[in-house]
């Protein structure tokens, strides 16, 4: 009280300690109803001369103080403020815990004694004191336009305070160093300043602890209750007699038992049977029920161990320890499992490591792995091969090199047998033709026309004893000079170009153009592009030529009588690679990569196509009857087509490693023969039977060796003998060479 | 109009029933869901009832599943041991339950009472007749064998049990074929010894390991093996009860305690064996027309037992067994074919002896199984060392110190080799700390193999010798067609000559070709230099020489030419399969050549030595 007065004494006393004094106040009507009537009323005294607008006001506000403060400190809970407002809630929220606290009464206990005792004496009784301002739970805002801001216990109104503006109470606050510890309730209506301790405690609770220091959250457990020496039970009545007499109704269910037991129907631990076992297939003759199930496949048997695997094998089944070194370097499923070793005694075996588990693995292998019936092929390898009619039967054919034409220089290309069989022709990457005697292999003629020479053909008229020879750009057409005067006559007039034929005015390049060569006394054809092949007609008087580069015009027939050139009536499809014709019918054979298309030239159309399936076509011949035709590829693949048959292989024959650089047919003999880069010839016995019904029989004779591989290149062309069953070769090393029977 | 849907690949429209493989073939989680069962139980099942997985030809669910034709899972779906193991789980939920309850006393009273289960069914219905289990035994027998020497770990749950249950079908086993004279081969692998053994008329191979203590991994799944342990010891017992009442003996045997304890079962199997059939003759209208109870019957043959055990203590043991084999044989002679017959003799009138380092078990197998008469080192054995009449002592020592004369110390591998070559070998080879030849597999058959080790040659050689020395003895007259023993022998003498001769002859051939092959070269020379003589004077003569070594026709160039030309004409499939055997072919001559390797190396090895 003394404080209080002391506070109030100046009339000019600042705010803050104005409200210090009314703190205390409201400290004082928390602690007891009865003394809060009292000091509010001394409050009122002291302060009527100062507070002059509103001393009741002034009355209720310190009655209501505490409760009111409380509802505020929810409110801001509620509301979750910014860190400077949290504090803030907190202090307050604080400031109701510390309704109870004694350091405050302390503090008033020497003021006045006698209020200290109604303190004591009301202690409980905290909480049930009516804040000053009794609105209740009601949103503040419905009075703020209002002059008051509540009532009070009685009823009245409890009038607003005046303001300070917000430029004064900063500057207040920044005046005052306890500003920190004040805070504005307002709910009713004033400001609040938290004591020392009051800030102390709030410090403890935020970190958690007991708000008052004294407090002790461990203290030893003291039992309300003594049972040691407890005299008497804590119920004095006599046991019941249905302690002592037995149940009836158990009676009669051990009654029951122990007739069950003495009849034997229950039994006690009955010896443990031991499985017995008795006759189980009794007499065999009985089981020869059939099981419905699917049928049983046994598990294989493991494996015999091998001598390898005795504990003292032969010396030759331990292997070396470079070899056990190399078992490291293979693939897991390549090495070996099991690696023989030698013991010279009984004795110094061990235990098998890998026992248990490999009696594991084979547990699983028997009910984890699927079992399938499964034919095991136990044939000889050789009853695979095809029955092939006797190589004796099937003589004459070409066996062994008899004779070599040496005397190229390089690589040859091509050769040609002359219709009669006395010569053969032959062009060389040197850049020469030659024509060699069959006979003797004696060099009878020699052309050097400077360029590779890339193909030669015989005109196949005996009594036209023309060459066609590919070099580069031209086809040169050579006057042979054999034959007597009168087919000299002959060749001569055919081989004579009377005047250049008129120039036609049309801008294209002429697809050939027919010049007379004086140097080689022949004709010169000249084409727009290279030629790599030149195809006589049977009658010898067409001739066509093939210009892989020469797209929709790379195959050209000319006329030799005429001296014409024209392109064939027909679209390639596909780059040209050869080209053909019908020996008996006028049918021409085109090749390009992937197929062969036969065209009949009288009617002018497409009559088939055959699919060859190969990658790249580069040869083609036809049997002299004209219904089948073989085509050789690069991939070192021959295709018999019988043209009767189907527009498919009837046999696809896969004898060379590499590339088939030609293939050839005889005309008389059932031989044919394909030459591969390989260096080697294979001759086959191509049978044809007149009977449609017959399938062609194709069965491999010989493979002819003999020509050594020169840059990569092996042999390069092969042609039959017209007449005798005999092979010429001709090789990139140069030679050609003739197999005979 | 027509719906032109696209269909998946496996599309089934929907009500449409399942065809073909997707109907037939389950995968295995399918089939574990139709069983409503769980994994082991299912597995389980699979390995009691013999149910494999199965190789539809088209695999619906993709192809890392395993399955099951939906038959084969019907027919474990009407099992009823699959009743019984939903009863057993169920149980093993009360027992844990009283566990978990603290019921101590329930508890106990249940795992005391657990439900079983007996398999007898399952094994006549997988096996209708006694030869189909006889043809599964391989694997059972290697398990039981294998499970005798397996320490008991309690842990790992393989009971100890188990293990004297197994060692006891084991040896049941081993004395019906001892008794029986059923070995055929035995073979001492580092993995064990094999034995194959021959009973009405299916071979019989199963592998034990060496006498030694096997160590249980960790790698493996024991689960799995104690399956199908439970199946083979049942299934064994069966046969081993089944082959018993074949030889008129009464299944289990009855065995000596003392003999026992001593872990000399076979031995005491083998007395049982000998007493019975004994008693048998002696009262057989008794046993016969025995009107006993079981329990009776039982006491009597104890009793009758032990009284032939003080016999046996008192005579010497050895003449009784003489006894009881002499008067066997005759009623059992009938019906045993010329195998068993040799088998019998072999070592007939031997007595072997053996030291204690010796592997004992598989010694007093094999050697009574061939007729020889065995002992060994200890308490319980017929005759002691020092017993005059031992022809062999067997030994597995560097040196043995004190010798007796009369008889011959050998190692036991001798015992082994005899066997499968069925003739007693010359002893020096194998005396006491000598190096043994090697021990060969009797399983081989070398001549398919391609390759005849040395001494597989010296054995036939042996052979061959013993039979042409033995047969004339009997007397000329009797030498006929009908005995297959001597065909036999002719047989290896003449295959014996006949690889000499072949050897001479491909020398000789070798010779001649290397002849005609120079004669050829020369005549071809000559026919190339004058043919090219006649076409290019200018060449020279080294070209010709160069030219003459590539256009000589190579003969097996051209042996190869002819063998490889029909493959021209080949179709590609039959060219594929025809190259793979050529493949395999080439694999088995290189093992042959490198063994051919190593032994050259060893010989020059030991000259330069």
């Amino acid at each position: 009280m003394k404080l209080n007065l002391d506070a109030e004494s100046s009339p000019q006393a600042t705010r803050p300690k104005k409200k210090h004094g009314r703190k205390n106040s409201h400290l004082k009507p928390s602690k007891s109803h009865a003394e809060k009537q009292n000091s509010d009323e001394l409050h009122l005294e002291q302060e009527a001369p100062t507070a002059d607008e509103a001393p009741l006001q002034q009355h209720l506000d310190s009655a209501s103080l505490s409760d009111s403060k409380e509802d505020v400190s929810d409110e801001f809970k509620d509301l979750k403020l910014s860190k400077a407002r949290e504090s803030g809630s907190a202090d307050e929220q604080d400031h109701v815990n510390t309704g109870s606290p004694d350091n405050l009464d302390q503090e008033n206990e020497d003021d006045n004694p006698i209020r200290d005792q109604v303190d004591e004496e009301s202690d409980s009784s905290e909480d049930e004191v009516a804040p000053r301002n009794t609105i209740g739970d009601v949103p503040l805002e419905w009075y703020r336009d209002e002059k008051h801001i509540g009532y009070d216990i009685s009823g009245k109104k409890i009038l607003k305070k005046e303001r300070e503006d917000k430029l004064q109470s900063f500057l207040a606050s920044a005046d005052d160093s306890k500003s920190w510890r004040k805070l504005y309730d307002e709910y009713n209506d004033e400001v609040i300043e938290l004591s020392k301790e009051e800030v102390k405690q709030l410090r403890r609770l935020l970190k958690g602890k007991a708000p008052h220091a004294d407090f002790d959250p461990y203290a030893p457990y003291v039992d309300w209750f003594k049972w040691d020496d407890a005299k008497h039970p804590l119920s004095n009545a006599p046991e019941p007699k249905r302690r002592f007499i037995r149940s009836k109704w158990e009676a009669k269910k051990v009654v029951q038992l122990v007739r069950a037991i003495r009849n034997g129907h229950i039994k006690f631990d009955k010896p443990k049977e031991e499985q017995r076992f008795y006759h189980l297939w009794g007499d065999d003759s009985s089981s020869t029920e059939k099981t419905a199930h699917l049928s049983y496949i046994p598990a294989p048997k493991p494996k015999f161990p091998g001598h390898d695997e005795s504990y003292n094998p032969s010396l030759e089944y331990i292997p070396t320890q470079e070899e056990i070194n190399s078992y490291q370097l293979m693939y897991d499923e390549d090495r070996p499992k099991f690696i023989p070793r030698r013991f010279t005694s009984m004795r110094s075996v061990p235990a098998y490591d890998n026992a248990l588990k490999d009696a594991f693995e084979r547990c699983l292998d028997l009910y984890l792995c699927p079992r399938v019936r499964k034919k095991r092929i136990n044939i000889d390898p050789e009853s695979l091969k095809p029955k092939l009619p006797s190589r004796k039967d099937l003589r004459p054919y070409p066996t062994t090199c008899y004779l070599e034409f040496r005397g190229h220089k390089d690589a040859v290309m091509s050769i040609s047998t002359e219709a009669n069989g006395q010569w053969i022709a032959s062009g060389s990457l040197d850049g020469t033709v030659r024509i060699w005697e069959v006979e003797t292999g004696r060099c009878l003629k020699v052309w050097e026309l400077g360029e590779a020479v890339k193909y030669v053909a015989w005109n196949p008229l005996p009594e036209l004893p023309i060459l066609a020879a590919a070099v580069g750009v031209d086809v040169l057409l050579l006057n042979t000079g054999f034959g007597d005067g009168e087919v000299q006559a002959k060749v001569k007039e055919l081989l004579h170009i009377d005047a250049l034929p008129a120039t036609d005015n049309s801008d294209k390049t002429p697809i050939a153009t027919w010049l007379q060569d004086d140097k080689v006394e022949g004709i010169r054809l000249r084409h727009f592009k290279t030629v790599s092949s030149v195809e006589w007609h049977r009658k010898g008087d067409y001739l066509s030529t093939v210009m892989p580069a020469g797209e929709s015009r790379g195959v050209v027939i000319h006329q030799l009588s005429r001296k014409l050139t024209q392109k064939i009536p027909f679209k390639l499809h596909g780059l040209p690679v050869s080209s053909i014709f019908h020996p008996t019918r006028s049918i021409f054979f085109v090749s390009t990569k992937k197929n062969v298309r036969v065209y009949d030239l009288l009617k002018q159309k497409l009559m088939k196509k055959l699919e060859t399936g190969l990658r790249e076509v580069s040869s083609i011949a036809v049997h002299p009857a004209g219904d089948n035709v073989i085509v050789g590829s690069r991939e070192g693949k021959v295709c018999w087509f019988d043209m009767d048959l189907s527009s498919q292989p009837y046999k696809i024959l896969s004898c060379h490693p590499k590339d088939v650089t030609n293939v050839a047919f005889h005309r008389s003999y059932p031989l044919f023969a394909s030459c591969s880069d390989d260096c080697t010839a294979y001759v086959f016995h191509g049978m044809v039977y007149s009977d449609l019904t017959q399938n062609p029989l194709i069965r491999p004779l010989e493979i002819l060796r003999g020509h050594k591989a020169t840059n990569g290149r092996g042999v390069m062309d092969c042609k039959f003998h017209p007449r005798q069953p005999w092979l010429f070769t001709a090789g990139a090393d140069s030679v050609i060479k003739l197999y005979c029977h | 109009m027509v719906n032109k849907v696209t269909r998946k690949k496996h599309y089934r429209p929907p009500g449409q029933k399942k065809e073909g493989n997707a109907a037939r073939y389950v995968t295995r989680s399918q089939a574990v869901k139709q069983l409503q069962v769980s994994l082991p139980v299912f597995r389980k099942l699979c390995i009691f009832k013999g149910v494999f997985p199965r190789e539809p030809k088209k695999k619906v669910k993709g192809n890392h599943h395993t399955y099951y034709h939906l038959k084969d899972v019907a027919f474990l779906h009407h099992e009823p041991l699959l009743e019984k193991f939903r009863d057993i789980r169920a149980y093993e939920k009360k027992i844990s339950k009283a566990d978990a309850k603290k019921n101590k006393e329930r508890a106990n009273f249940l795992k005391e009472h657990r439900p079983t289960y007996v398999l007898d069914r399952i094994i006549r219905e997988r096996y209708p007749k006694f030869i189909d289990a006889l043809r599964d035994l391989d694997d059972c027998l290697s398990m039981v064998h294998l499970f005798a020497a397996l320490p008991a770990q309690e842990r790992l749950k393989v009971e100890a049990k188990r293990i004297h249950n197994c060692r006891r079908l084991s040896h049941e086993w081993q004395a019906f074929i001892s008794r029986t004279h059923k070995l055929r081969k035995v073979f001492i692998s580092v993995k064990g010894i094999y034995y194959q053994a021959e009973v009405e008329g299916q071979k019989i191979t199963w592998l034990t390991p060496h006498s030694l203590h096997q160590a249980l991994t960790d790698d493996v799944d024991l689960t799995v093996i104690l399956n199908f342990m439970e199946f083979y010891e049942t299934l064994l017992a069966f046969v081993n009860f089944h082959v018993y009442h074949s030889i008129n003996l009464k299944y289990p045997p009855i065995l000596d305690p003392h003999l026992e304890a001593l872990a000399a079962d076979l031995y005491a199997l083998s007395r049982y064996f000998d007493a019975n059939t004994r008693s048998s003759l002696l009262d057989s209208q008794t046993s016969s027309s025995s009107g006993y109870g079981q329990v009776d019957a039982e006491e009597n043959s104890e009793l009758r037992l032990a009284q032939l055990q003080q016999q046996l203590s008192l005579n010497e043991p050895t003449a009784l067994m003489h006894l009881v084999e002499d008067a066997a044989a005759k009623n059992e002679d009938e019906d045993e074919d010329e195998d068993t017959r040799e088998c019998k003799k072999l070592f007939k009138n031997m007595k072997f002896f053996l030291s204690r380092e010796v592997p004992r078990e598989s010694l007093l197998f094999v050697i009574p199984a061939f007729g020889g008469m065995v002992s060994w080192e200890g308490d319980g054995a017929p005759f002691t060392e020092s017993d005059k009449t031992i022809t062999h002592q067997i030994v597995d020592r560097p040196t043995q110190t004190h010798k007796f004369l009369t008889r011959e110390y050998v190692q036991p591998q001798w015992v082994f080799d005899c066997v499968n070559t069925r003739l007693i070998l010359p002893t020096e080879d194998y005396l006491v700390g000598r190096v043994p030849p090697p021990h060969l597999s009797p399983f081989v058959d070398n001549e398919a193999e391609g390759y005849v080790p040395d001494y597989a040659e010296t054995l036939n050689r042996l052979k061959a010798a013993a039979k042409s020395e033995v047969l004339p003895l009997p007397g000329v007259g009797k030498e006929d067609l009908d005995d297959p023993q001597k065909l036999l022998a002719e047989g290896i003498i003449d295959r014996a000559e006949a690889i000499e001769a072949a050897e001479k002859k491909q020398k000789m051939m070798a010779l001649e070709k290397q002849y005609h092959d120079e004669l050829k070269l020369e005549l071809q020379g000559v026919q190339y230099s004058s043919a090219t003589s006649n076409v290019d004077k200018q060449s020279s003569n080294q070209e010709n020489e160069g030219g003459e070594d590539a256009d000589l026709p190579d003969p097996e160039q051209i042996a190869e030419d002819n063998a490889n030309l029909p493959l021209v004409v080949m179709s590609r499939n039959k060219k594929k399969l025809y190259e793979a055997m050529q493949i395999g072919k080439r694999r088995k001559k290189g093992e042959i050549d490198l063994l051919k390797e190593r032994k050259r190396k060893h010989k020059e090895s030991q000259k330069s030595q």
